[in-house]
This record gives C-alpha cells, sequence and structure tokens, in this order.
C-alpha cells in the first residue's frame, strides 16, 4: 500500500488533486499503471506519481491526439493507461481518438479531464467544457463519470481498475467542491446515490451542482418542502432504477449540471424518462450560448446554475399540480 | 537448407504479386475499392511478414509478437491479403470484403485476426504504434513495431506530434514506413500539398531516415534488415514507390485511387498480375 492517509490534504478540497492522488495509490496497487500527461502535471495534481513510478510517467507536451493515441497504443499492449488532460482539448480536439482508437476499438483508457465546465470562467469560452459530457457520452463503450467531490473523485478513480473498457472522468477546476459524499457509501460505477430524502420533488445533480442540490433541499426542508436529492455522478452508465423510482414517487424532477442542456445530464435523464415514465421535468444547466468571461460562480449564476435557480424550478414544478 | 538471397527475393517477389492477385479478388467481390495505395504497399507487406516480422499466425495475440498497424487503412485489402497468405485468416474472407458483418471491411478492424488496431482515419497509426512501442519498452517486451503511413497522410498535424514524441522517448524499437507513392485522392501532392523535402521533415524531427525503392525487394529486405537504423532514434524508411504498382492501367494516376472492379477490370489485371 501506498502512503495514501493524507491524500484528502492534499487534494485540498478539488477533485481534479483528488484523481492524481488516486493515481498514486493505483500506481502501487497494478504494475500496468501509467499516467501520459499533456502538459498538465499539476492541473491534477500527478507529481508525486512521476516522483514515485517515473519509469511508467509519459509526458507528451501539448499534444491531445497524440496523448490519447499512444494511450490507446500502450493499452493494447496491456497498460492501463490514465490521461491526464484539459476537459475542453481532450474531449474536443482529440475527440476522434477518443472515438475511434478508444471507444470503437474498445481499449481501457481513462481520461481524467479537468477544469471542466465553466471552472476556467476567466479563460473565456475557448476554455469552457460545457459538450463533453454530450460528445463523450454519445459513444458507444465509454463509461462516463462526474465525481462531485474529492471523496468521490478518488474512489471512482480507484473504481476504473474493475471498468473494461474506456472511461471519462469529468473532473473540476480550482474552485473549492464541498464535501457532499459519505465516504463510508462506496461509489459504485453505474449506480446513483440519494443524498437527501423527499417525495415532493427529485434533484437529479452531477459535479459541482450537487453541493448546490443539497443546499437547495436543506433550505426548502425549513419551508416544510421534502425535495430528494441525487448525486448522478454515473453518466453512463444512468442508474436506471434509482432514476424512475425518483420518478414514480416525486413525479416532479430537476436537473442540474454545468453542462449545456443539449446532450448532458438532463438531457440522458429526459431520454429515459420520456419513454419509460414521462415525467414534468426543469433543467437547470447551461443555455444554448457561450458562456461569458468571469469567476466561475459568478459566470454560473448568470446562466442560473445556483442553488436559487434550483430552488425555483423546484417550485415552479411544485406550483404546476 | 538456408536460402539464397537470390531464393529469397524471389519468394518475397511471388508473395507480393499474389497479394496484388488477391487485392483485386477481394476488390472484385465488394465491386471495388482502394486499387493504387494497396498494390504500392505490396512488396513492403510481403517483406515484413514473409521475411521480418516475428509473428505467429495461429496465435495472433502472442504477447512477444512484432507489431504491424497499418495507418493508411484505406490499403486494408492489401492488408487482408498478406494475412490470408500467411494464415491468420481463411482465404475465404477475401471474398467477402465490404460484405454484411465480414470482419473484412475498407478498414482494419480489430474484429479480424492479425489486425493490431482499427485504423483509416488518417493520422492515427504513428501515435498508436508510438504507444505501442512504449508498452514494450516498460514491460521489457522485445518485440519491434512497424506502422505503414500513406504520404498523403502526413497532412494530417496529429502525424508530427507522435513523430516529435517518438524522437523525444528515444524509441529505437519503432519503425514508419512511409509509402510514398507521390499521388493522393485528388491528384498529385506537388498539386495539393507539397511534403518535399520528405526525409530531410523525418530527420529534422530526429528520427534516422533511409531512402529506398519500395518496389526493389533487395532494397526493401536490406532496409528491414539494417533495423533499428540507430540505437537511440525510430528509424523511417521513405519508400519511393508508384501508386497501383504492376497494374499498367492503375499506375501513376489518381484516377485508380479508389475505383470500380468488374470482372472485366479483374480480368485485365489478373492478366498482368499473372497466375503463377
Amino acid at each position: 500500500m501506498s502512503d495514501s492517509g493524507n491524500w484528502r490534504e492534499r487534494a485540498a478540497t478539488q477533485t481534479r488533486l483528488a484523481f492524481g492522488q488516486a493515481l498514486l495509490e493505483l500506481g502501487a496497487r497494478d504494475p500496468r499503471t501509467v499516467v501520459v500527461s499533456a502538459d498538465t502535471q499539476d492541473l491534477l495534481g500527478i507529481r508525486p506519481f512521476i516522483e514515485r513510478f517515473r519509469e511508467r510517467f509519459i509526458e507528451m507536451g501539448i499534444a491531445e491526439q497524440n496523448a490519447i493515441g499512444v494511450a490507446a497504443g500502450l493499452a493494447t499492449t496491456g497498460m492501463r493507461p490514465y490521461v491526464c488532460a484539459y476537459a475542453p482539448f481532450i474531449s474536443a480536439r482529440s475527440m476522434e481518438q477518443v472515438r475511434n482508437d478508444v471507444a470503437y476499438a474498445r481499449q481501457r483508457v481513462v481520461i481524467g479531464a479537468a477544469a471542466s465546465g465553466i471552472s476556467l470562467g476567466v479563460a473565456g469560452g475557448t476554455h469552457h467544457s460545457l459538450e463533453d459530457l454530450a460528445l463523450m457520452r454519445s459513444f458507444p463503450n465509454m463509461t462516463v463519470i462526474v465525481p462531485a467531490d474529492i471523496e468521490e473523485a478518488y474512489q471512482a478513480t480507484l473504481a476504473t481498475q474493475d471498468i473494461d473498457g474506456p472511461v471519462y472522468l469529468r473532473l473540476g477546476g480550482r474552485v473549492e467542491e464541498p464535501t457532499v459524499t459519505d465516504p463510508a457509501v462506496p461509489f459504485r460505477c453505474g449506480k446513483a446515490r440519494v443524498l437527501r430524502p423527499g417525495n415532493d420533488v427529485a434533484i437529479l445533480a452531477c459535479g459541482a451542482m450537487v453541493s448546490l442540490a443539497v443546499q437547495t433541499s436543506d433550505d426548502l426542508r425549513a419551508a416544510g418542502i421534502d425535495a430528494r436529492v441525487i448525486n448522478v455522478s454515473s453518466i453512463k452508465p444512468l442508474d436506471r432504477e434509482t432514476i424512475l423510482a425518483a420518478a414514480v414517487e416525486t413525479r416532479r424532477i430537476v436537473t442540474a449540471e454545468e453542462h449545456h442542456l443539449t446532450g448532458g445530464l438532463g438531457g440522458a435523464v429526459a431520454e429515459l424518462l420520456s419513454v419509460e415514465h414521462p415525467t414534468r421535468m426543469r433543467m437547470i444547466g447551461m443555455p444554448d450560448a457561450f458562456a461569458s468571461i468571469g469567476p466561475t460562480v459568478k459566470v454560473r449564476e448568470k446562466y442560473g446554475m445556483s442553488a436559487a435557480a434550483i430552488e425555483r424550478a423546484c417550485r415552479e414544478l411544485l406550483d404546476a399540480r | 537448407m538456408s536460402e539464397s538471397r537470390a531464393e529469397l527475393l524471389t519468394r518475397l517477389e511471388r508473395a507480393a504479386q499474389q497479394i496484388r492477385r488477391d487485392v483485386f479478388r477481394a476488390l472484385r467481390a465488394g465491386g471495388g475499392g482502394h486499387v493504387g495505395g494497396s498494390c504500392s504497399a505490396a512488396d513492403i507487406l510481403s517483406a515484413l511478414y514473409f521475411h521480418r516480422m516475428r509473428v505467429r499466425p495461429q496465435e495472433p495475440e502472442w504477447p512477444d509478437r512484432d507489431r504491424f498497424v497499418l495507418s493508411k487503412g484505406h490499403a486494408n485489402a492489401a492488408l487482408g491479403a498478406v494475412l490470408a497468405q500467411a494464415g491468420f485468416i481463411d482465404p475465404a474472407i477475401l471474398d467477402r470484403f465490404y460484405h454484411f458483418d465480414s470482419p473484412f471491411g475498407m478498414h482494419p478492424d480489430i474484429k479480424m485476426a492479425g489486425i493490431e488496431m482499427c485504423t483509416g482515419a488518417l493520422g492515427h497509426g504513428l501515435a498508436i504504434a508510438t504507444g505501442m512501442a512504449l508498452g514494450a519498452r516498460m514491460q521489457k517486451q522485445a518485440f519491434h513495431t512497424f506502422v505503414m503511413i500513406g504520404d498523403g497522410e502526413l497532412h494530417e498535424g496529429s502525424n508530427w506530434e507522435a513523430a516529435l514524441a517518438a524522437s523525444h522517448y528515444r524509441l529505437a524499437n519503432l519503425t514508419a514506413i512511409i509509402d510514398f507513392n507521390k499521388i493522393a485522392q485528388s491528384g498529385r501532392l506537388t498539386e495539393l500539398v507539397g511534403l518535399d523535402p520528405m526525409a530531410d521533415k523525418w530527420r529534422a524531427f530526429g528520427w534516422e531516415v533511409r531512402e529506398i525503392d519500395g518496389h526493389d525487394m533487395g532494397a526493401v529486405v536490406d532496409a528491414l534488415d539494417s533495423l533499428p537504423f540507430h540505437g537511440e532514434r525510430p528509424s523511417a524508411i521513405v519508400a519511393h514507390t508508384v501508386k497501383g504498382k504492376g497494374v499498367s492501367f492503375a499506375e501513376d494516376t489518381y484516377l485508380w485511387h479508389s475505383n470500380n472492379v468488374t470482372d472485366e477490370v479483374y480480368a485485365r489485371a489478373m492478366a498482368e498480375l499473372g497466375a503463377r
């Protein structure tokens, strides 16, 4: 075992750093673990891995297409590559390599995609990643996971060991991601976790929106409204059972994600419910526009990715009864 | 007992002609396909599979096998032909080119024995081969990785990302073979976007380069036998070839990059390629 005891401190409330800490643990567990960087050594906190397992680290430089292609080639030889990259670049620029070399050829490549959503708010639309879930989710064979906090990011990264196929792990940036999941309840790929009970409305959230959903639920409870909160970290495969149960039991679904309203969590839930159990929905996320430049939280708020907006959506559904 | 050089070259040349005949066999079954790039690659494929590469057709997943990635995947008919001749696949598969639910389509697919990676979207193979060579080094395996790249394919910038990385990591266990037939789908490269000086580009990227006539079997064998060209650099073989080589009506023209292969075309091709 590695000296993983202090990983929480080193992850500093950021999922991107928890990923790097989990790689250190995976490196110790499995000699086939190899880390591929696209000039992202600090972004994903992998310097401890590099120090400890230098012979299993490959720096590719600022070349995302090459990073994915090389990772696919490594995987064919039996290695277990983890590609560390910026979400906006690895999902869009190297999308063809992800589709052909990784998804179509079904290679066990794990992509750690940091700085997703509008975590690089001040960097502008060129650096926002608001379509990556739609892109990655559309490929057969892909598993798509959005951890809500460092506990889940760490567990999900370890869990990739048992996923027989490619994985896209969507990670945050430098914005604090409060802990909302219970480390004692283990992450399971394809399983959504209920964080707050309630039968009046259900909020299905992923990533940074989960803590806002929890806050919303706690606020609503004071007003006598029981809002179930479900952390849907596994976008693909989707936990149909838990989501359908929420639709049947609450009859009102709000989805919340830091992603375009096209093709992400809300889209996935709507695809399921419209066929299996049509349910009134509201969707929180980025509308069909490129986001403004600015600090992440302010940009989120501008486009309705806030606890206040989630609460409004819940109340609208309740008023529509 | 041992094969003389003359016998070796004759054997490989015959095998290359068999590849060309089998390309037309497959293309007739499929109604057409990539004649030009399949025929330009045939001699090199023959020397790789029947002389240089250590492979076990009956054990295609043998971990220590040499790897071959056909980055110019549109020449898959030639790859299927060599795999059939080597015994990786049943030659009857050649008659199922393009057919419904066949493992043998326009581009390589790992569903078929002997295929290392799904390629054909251009500019992917060199990165994949670089990963294979790195994997060999990490796991202390002795296999060599070969990747064949089309010349027009080198317009794709991803190749040059991989070329940088392979030389940075001193991958002497990696060889790129450029099938330099000078013609792409729409015409001559000099009239599209030129690639000369080809060898100098690879040298500038840190590769050890040899230029050969890709249809001179002696030169092909000598180059493959000299690998690696340098103990700490990846090797590049710039093979000057003729698109459509061996079939006069298809030689050196973009019109036969891909075209229909009717029974009549097949008969004309076979007459030139001569059953032996």
